[in-house]
This record gives C-alpha cells, structure tokens and sequence, in this order.
C-alpha cells in the first residue's frame, strides 16, 4: 500500500503528534508499505525507509522578532506567508490551515512522480485539504483529542479579557469541526476521545474508529542497578498547559504528610509564567525542580531513579507520560481526566485513579504509596504488563492498515 | 542581505506613501462626501454600487459576527470554577463580554444600514481597515527585513579569519 502521512509538526520531542508519526511511519515501514510522511517544522528525524518531504513554515506565531528568513526576505510577502503573518498578529494560530494549503500543493507536485492509496493527516484538518479531496484520493484524520478541551480548560484559569479573546481566536475550532465531518474516516486514540469527538464535533460515531497508541518498550523499560531517592515523584509534561492540571499536584504536595521532592520535566524556562507563582504560593520552593528540557537517555534513568509518576491532568487524549512512567515500572499516580483511566488500567492494580481536581485526594494517593513500597512494586511490574500487552506500535499499525483498506475498499465504490 | 535590507526600505516607504495617501483621500480631503455627515452615494449605478458594496459589507459582517462570537463564548463558556487559591475576584469579563456582544451587533447593524441608505462611511471604514492592515504588515515586514541583522556567509567568513 501506498500511504501519505501529514503532520505538520513532525518531531516526536515536540509532543504527542511526534511521536505518533514517528512510530506509525516506522511500523508501516516494517509491514512492507511505501510510505511518505510530509511534515512541517519541527521536522522529524530521518526514519530508515520512510520518504521524506519537508514542507516549510515561518512560525510568525512564535517568531515575534527575528521572523525574517534570512536567505530569502521576501518569502514574508508571498500569498500563503503574508496571510500567516497577519493571522498570527491577529492572534489566530494559522500554521495548521497553512500546512493544508501547501501540502496540497506539495501533494500536487509528488503526483507527478509518486502514486498514494491512502493521505492520512494527524490532527491538522485544515480548509487546504478540501483541495485535497479533488484529488480522488480518500483522506483520513487522527484526532487526538477535540480541541474544545484546551479551550475550556484555559478558561478554568483566571485570565484576562484580553487573553481571553486571544484564546477564542487561537484555537480553530470551526474549522476542525467543518473537516472532522469532511473525512472519509476519523482516528482517535481513545475510547473517551471518540466520545469527546462525537460531542463536541457531531462527528456520528459510526465514522470514528478508536486504535489506541502504542509505547515503545524497548526504550522505556527499568533500568537495573539504580537506586530510588526517597519521597521522589515526577510529574513530566507542559507545565503551562492548563490541562495537564499541575496546579493540583503543587497543591497536594503542601499537603502531604510525606516531605516528597517534585521533579518536573517540562519545556524550560521560558515556557514557565504562572507556574513559578503557584509553587511561591503554596510554599514549596524548595521541594519542586525543574530539568528543563532533557535527553530522552536521561528521563528513563530519571523515571528509574524517581518513586512515583504522577499525571494530575484534566484531560489526555491518550497520555504518553503515563505510559512512559508504566513502560519503566513506576506507579502512576492519575485523575480520571480523559483517557487517562483507560491507559492506567485498574485502580490499586496497574495505578492508582484519583478524581479530578482533588488535591486532597493526590495527596493521599501520593503518602498511601510512599508509605507502601510493596505496592508501589507490585503496581510498577503490573503497569508495565499492561504496556506491552496493550500498547504497542505494531498493533496500533496492524489495525490502521485493517481501516485503510476498508476506506480504500469503501472509496473506491463510489 | 545589504540588497535585501533596501528592499525593506522600499517597502517601508511603499506602505507609508499609499497608507498615507489613503488616509488623505479618504478621511481629510474635502470632497463634499466624506464629512462625516449621512453622504450618500445615490448618483452611483445600483449594479456599481453593490459590485463594491457587497464584498464589503461581507467583510464587516464577517469582523462585527467574529466580535460578537468572542463576547458570546465569552459570556456563555461553561466551565469548572477555579480553585479559590488562584481566583481572580475581580474578573469582569462576563460584563465586557456582554458590551463587546452589543457593540459588535451595533455596529453590524449599522454597517447593513449605511450600505442600505448608501452611506459613504460603511463602504470606507471596512476599505480603511482592509487597506491599513495589508500597508501595516507590509510595513511591518519591511521594518524586520531593515533590522534583521545580516550574517556573513561561510565564504567571507573565511576571507575576514
């Protein structure tokens, strides 16, 4: 088969979407299909049999200043660029629906040379890939989760007016909406998340199709011979992402009856505005460290090295650090947010489940395993069986085949 | 980037003169229409008027309902409380979210009127603000193309060790 994978943030260090093209591509590859992955920056590595295309971006969302390509300074001033630059400066996030716009384009030009059964984008949905579909190829999308949720979820934070308004504008919801529907087939990574979809979206469920994400195991795994700190947890994710709940956690740690010692591993420093403020009000300064952003060598030896995971989130669509935290036997702390009790598994088996935005509740949990290292074992070795049986990239790939060919077989009707 | 850096100075000067010359045209000079007064455009073709007219008028449409949809989310997002720690007592947005919903249907109202009546105003403030946002950006990008700091390239880097 011949498959065309979209992303438009493609390295699997810049979250989950990374990661999920990255994995998928190489299992793909591994089953015996052709597989193309065109992908905006960041850019994804180099994957061993996978062709490549990179298709380019001036990030004026985030380029506040030095926006100016230096080898071609009037790239600013061409029709798809000066939209970005003005919606960017309006406050809307316009690297998704400019992606759609030039893959379209650079579909167009590798038609020329290549054939694809199947496009498959993650999580973009742009109004370009309406262009897409004149193509007579079948499109498909995974949606990891609507982003409804990161809008509703800011807005349990006190903001400003301002902010806000910028929020409303930033998240293209109508248009993920309008092609959600306008897909041949919707992917998601949880059964919670086809549920979300289908509310907020009206996508029928009937068109949704739940393969769960895998987990690398090979790279996430125990690592023998190191000694846990005591009264260690670990709390890895976007500290400024209003839906990874951290908030809560911080909380809870000024009320636990254990002194624990917080690791967060998150983006670095200047990813960090409210954060700081939270854990001077809780007083808690000195038990909170930040590692800024690590290599991937040094989180698993962290994760060896730490007790306790904890994932406080209000949401996940699927949460890799969980399951990262599970793949190296590390008890994982959970709210019920999301998809989250659908990776942890069973309460007091494979993890341990709190209700959401109870830091009462995660402070329990968080003393009821430090004082309990028979169960903290128990529940580490049990999480990672749940890992290798449930999640792995090669069933997750299998299945997407098995939708591929029905949406090809389905297509091809008409 | 030296040639680069006088084709920002291009675009500066570009977007100012015709930013300028607009704004002249269409705010100061005294044309017996444009002072502010209920002016109509009546001695216009219909077919001329609406040509322009409509396209506008979908542009002010468009940016007043954009408005109102801001104030509307705003005023009617459901949401979990926040923790009483982090809460802001003082937050008003449900009451600018109410006057940002008024002012945007006000003012849609009244862009759909002044186009009715043929008022000169709601053709030229929707032109204004299309025109002063694409001179502004052009402006702007002129601006980092003039500040953007040149780098020399390998080949001189290696003349200059």
């Amino acid at each position: 088969m011949k498959i065309c994978l979209l992303s438009y943030r493609g390295n699997p260090y810049c979250g989950g979407q990374g990661i999920y093209i990255t994995y998928l591509a190489k299992e793909l590859v591994k089953q015996g299909h052709e597989v193309h992955v065109i992908a905006g920056p960041p850019y994804p590595e180099k994957i061993d049999g996978v062709i490549m295309h990179k298709i380019d971006n001036r990030n004026y969302f985030n380029n506040k200043n030095n926006f100016i390509d230096r080898d071609n300074p009037f790239a600013s001033l061409r029709i798809p660029d000066i939209y970005e630059f003005i919606a960017a400066k309006i406050g809307i996030f316009p690297e998704m629906e400019t992606f759609s716009i030039r893959a379209f384009l650079k579909i167009r030009e590798l038609l020329r040379k290549f054939s694809f059964d199947i496009i498959h984008d993650n999580q973009c949905l742009g109004y370009g890939f309406l262009l897409l579909k004149n193509l007579g190829i079948p499109i498909i999308s995974t949606i990891h989760h609507p982003l409804t949720i990161d809008r509703s979820t800011w807005f349990e934070f006190p903001s400003s007016f301002m902010i806000k308004m910028k929020r409303i504008l930033y998240y293209p919801l109508i248009m993920h909406k309008y092609m959600a529907n306008k897909m041949e087939k919707i992917i998601t990574v949880s059964y919670d998340s086809a549920q979300q979809i289908n509310k907020d979206f009206n996508v029928p469920m009937e068109k949704i199709r739940v393969i769960y994400n895998g987990m690398d195991s090979d790279i996430f795994y125990p690592l023998k011979n190191i000694k846990k700190k005591k009264n260690s947890i670990i709390f890895v994710g976007n500290v400024e992402d209003r839906k990874k709940g951290i908030i809560y956690l911080l909380k809870a740690i000024s009320k636990t009856k254990n002194r624990v010692n917080l690791t967060i591993v998150d983006g670095g420093a200047p990813n960090r505005s409210f954060v700081p403020k939270w854990i001077d009000k809780f007083g808690i300064n000195d038990r909170v460290h930040f590692t800024g952003k690590i290599p991937l060598e040094r989180l698993i030896k962290l994760y060896s090295e730490t007790e306790i995971a904890v994932t406080p989130s209000l949401y996940e669509g699927f949460g890799f650090p969980a399951a990262e935290a599970m793949a190296c036997e590390v008890p994982v702390i959970a709210a019920e947010g999301g998809a989250l009790p659908e990776v942890v598994g069973d309460h007091m088996k494979t993890g341990y489940l709190v209700p959401l935005r109870d830091s009462a509740a995660l402070a329990e949990a968080i003393d009821f395993l430090l004082d309990n290292p028979k169960m903290r074992k128990d529940i580490g070795k049990a999480a990672r069986r749940r890992i290798l049986t449930i999640f792995t990239w090669e069933k997750a790939s299998k299945e997407m085949v098995e939708v591929y060919r029905n949406v090809i077989n389905a297509y091809s009707r008409f | 980037m030296p040639r680069a850096r006088s084709w920002g100075f291009i675009a500066v000067l570009f977007s100012l003169i015709l930013g300028s010359i607009f704004v002249h045209s269409v705010f100061i000079t005294d044309t017996g229409i444009n002072n502010f007064n209920s002016s109509d455009l009546s001695s216009i073709n219909n077919y001329t008027y609406y040509a322009v007219a409509i396209p506008l008028g979908i542009i002010s449409l468009f940016l007043t309902g954009t408005g109102f949809w801001i104030g509307y989310t705003i005023l009617t997002i459901k949401v979990v409380p926040p923790m009483p720690e982090i809460a802001d007592k003082k937050d008003n947005s449900k009451i600018k979210a109410f006057i940002l919903c008024i002012a945007a249907l006000v003012l849609g109202i009244l862009f759909l009127y002044g186009i009715c009546i043929k008022n000169f105003w709601a053709l030229a403030i929707p032109a204004a603000f299309i025109t002063l946002v694409i001179l502004g950006s052009i402006f702007w990008i002129g601006i980092a193309i003039i500040t953007t700091r040149s780098t020399l390239n390998g080949k001189n880097a290696g003349k200059q060790s």
